[in-house]
């Protein structure tokens, strides 16, 4: 049994004027228990769309969505997730506190584990303070830290988090990453979207880019980052102003003992025998990389 | 579904507009006085206009609450996150009827407390020709609020299909008000003059009409209050089934209705 699933997945609009606008088109995912998959694409791609056919919250045209092999129509699939809206808005004239203690009673929890739960995800998201006041008052970071410990209260096998990072600052950032990471840990399943490559390549097992409602790539984070290696930096230390060229390769600059060489993948062995042969001291080799972003950027950019 | 009926209370109380609506209750303190410048009947005028002043400020609570709750949970977007949670749509739609219901009748237990001070003021001063009937005021306040609790029904239902809140708002004065008719209309339709006057296809409209809209005229006890009329036990009976029949099939309606809705 996958976490969540999706096979043949699609969904239309109706936009003005009788148009149809493909908003998902015949999506196939694999999420496993577990995993951190991170679901990366630029705005309107359709991260949304996908998020609100695995909640239930949309039907799909066509195919079918579950979670933990449950059909998303079920009320029954969402017992086991936590779920955070793009977004979200919740009852406004309701405290944190309150609002915290409704979701935990939604999913049937003791009243004495759920008051424990509910102080420790106040305090891990900083609304401590806050908890007694009408969220009508609160901040845009600070309802979306609501968001978050409304999907941790009953502490779920699977969390779904659309955009988990917008609208909080660089340490709500860092706290959010902190808390997949720590649900990675505990072995939960976490599939969140985002359009930033930044919080893929920090916490994410895996990661499926989504362009134009088509899944066009979907691997492991360290076999993205493995592939886009494309050279290597060398910056060796020269005692003497012996020659300063190996296996045919030129130094990219020199500051006084020191030069750099730009060294590619295949030419790396024949070069580094070269240097050790010469006895000259490695200072420091440097990978070069495509970084996600550039992969992600080729992907959406494809013709 | 409990914990949604308490949210929906909690929500209720602590709004403005239903601050405001309440504060019209205000107007009973000075009913007695009021009725006291007739001179005549003032017991009767009282009675008269409290009963009024309820169902005015029940009518403005239910169109309110029935047509925005619903209404506002999408438009604000919190049903992503409640429609998220482990609840059906229908236990959610259920759940937040029977929280406005309950307000309705808790809003009927205060403002009917009030119209009984005040009416007890009246008869102290300027004692009625009839003895006053306190059961027949007291019933005629409870069916009010069942008949609210139907354009609650009504309103909350069509809010499940509807984008904005006028159908809810509007569409519920109107039924309200076409129901409070429906009987006369169909009494008048089966008197031998109507069957010439009206053309057939007219009458089988209407009566497809008095099926659909709620009847809400059975629920009017004002004339038995103010004249002391005892009641009919046998047509209210009646009346009290007819209430559990329509809200159910409206609400199931609904259910079915915000079952088949996306949350876009
Ligand atoms: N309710 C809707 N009606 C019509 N088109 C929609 C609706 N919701 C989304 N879309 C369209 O579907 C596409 C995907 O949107 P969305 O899933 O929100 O993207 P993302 O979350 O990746 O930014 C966009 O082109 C958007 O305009
Ligand atoms: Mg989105």
């Amino acid at each position: 049994m996958k976490a969540i699933e999706t096979t043949g997945l699609c969904k239309q609009f109706k936009g003005k004027k009788m148009t149809r606008v493909d908003a998902l088109k015949s999506l196939d995912l694999q999420i496993e228990k577990g995993e951190v998959f991170g679901f990366l694409g630029p705005n309107g791609a359709g991260k949304s769309t996908t998020i609100k056919l695995i909640m239930g919250l949309l039907k799909p045209t066509a195919g079918t969505a579950s979670i933990m092999g449950k059909d998303s129509s079920t009320t029954d699939s969402r017992r086991q997730v936590g779920f955070l809206p793009e977004n979200p808005a919740f009852y406004d004239y309701l405290s944190a506190e309150e609002y915290i203690t409704f979701v935990g009673s939604q999913f049937s929890m003791e009243s004495s584990l759920l008051k424990r739960r509910t102080e420790d995800v106040l305090k891990r998201l900083d609304l401590w303070e806050a908890r007694k006041r009408p969220m009508r008052g609160y901040s845009k970071g600070m309802v979306q830290r609501v968001g978050l410990a409304q999907t941790l209260v009953h502490d779920p096998d699977v969390y779904i988090l659309d955009e988990p990072m917008s609208g909080l600052d660089p340490i709500g950032r860092a706290l959010v990453k902190d808390i997949i990471l720590d649900l990675k840990r505990r072995g939960k399943c976490v599939f969140f979207s985002t359009h930033i490559t930044d919080d893929v390549e920090k916490v994410c097992d895996r990661v499926g880019v989504i362009v134009k409602g088509s899944l066009v790539a979907v691997d492991r984070v360290e076999n993205i980052m493995r592939s886009g290696v494309e050279g290597y930096l060398v910056h060796l230390r020269f005692q003497d102003s012996a020659s300063r060229n190996f296996a045919g390769i030129e130094p990219l600059r020199t500051a006084g003992s020191t030069s750099e060489f730009y060294v590619s993948c295949s030419a790396f062995n024949a070069f580094m025998g070269e240097v050790n042969a010469a006895g000259v001291e490695v200072a420091l080799v440097e990978t070069k990389r495509r970084d996600l972003e550039d992969f992600f950027l080729s992907l959406v950019n494809k013709p | 579904m409990l914990s949604i009926v308490r949210i929906t209370l909690k929500g209720i109380f602590r709004d403005r507009i239903f601050q405001g609506i309440m504060a019209l209750s205000l107007f009973f303190v000075f009913i007695p006085s009021v009725a006291s410048l007739s001179m005549r009947q003032v017991t009767e005028l009282s009675t008269t206009l409290s009963l009024s002043l309820i169902s005015f400020i029940m009518l403005l609570l239910a169109v309110f609450l029935g047509a925005t709750s619903i209404w506002k949970d999408i438009e604000r977007r919190y049903t992503f996150s409640v429609l998220s949670l482990p609840v059906s749509r229908s236990t959610y739609l259920v759940g937040r009827f029977l929280g406005i219901a309950i307000f309705m009748l808790i809003a009927a237990l205060f403002l009917g407390s009030a119209a009984i001070v005040s009416i007890k003021i009246a008869s102290l001063t300027y004692p009625p020709a009839r003895p006053l009937l306190w059961f027949a005021i007291i019933t005629s306040i409870v069916f009010d609020a069942l008949k609210y609790i139907i354009v609650v029904a009504v309103s909350m239902t069509l809010a499940t299909v509807s984008t904005s809140f006028f159908l809810p708002v509007f569409g519920a004065i109107s039924i309200f008000m076409a129901g409070t008719v429906t009987q006369q209309v169909f009494d008048y339709l089966h008197t031998p003059s109507a069957q010439a006057a009206v053309s057939a296809a007219i009458r089988k409209a209407a009566l497809v009409l008095y099926y659909l809209l709620p009847n809400l005229g059975g629920f009017d006890l004002k004339v038995h209050a103010i004249y002391a009329i005892p009641l009919n036990t046998q047509g209210l009976l009646l009346t009290g089934v007819y209430f559990l029949a329509y809200t159910g099939i409206v609400m199931s309606v609904g259910a079915l209705l915000f079952a088949r809705r996306e949350m876009k």
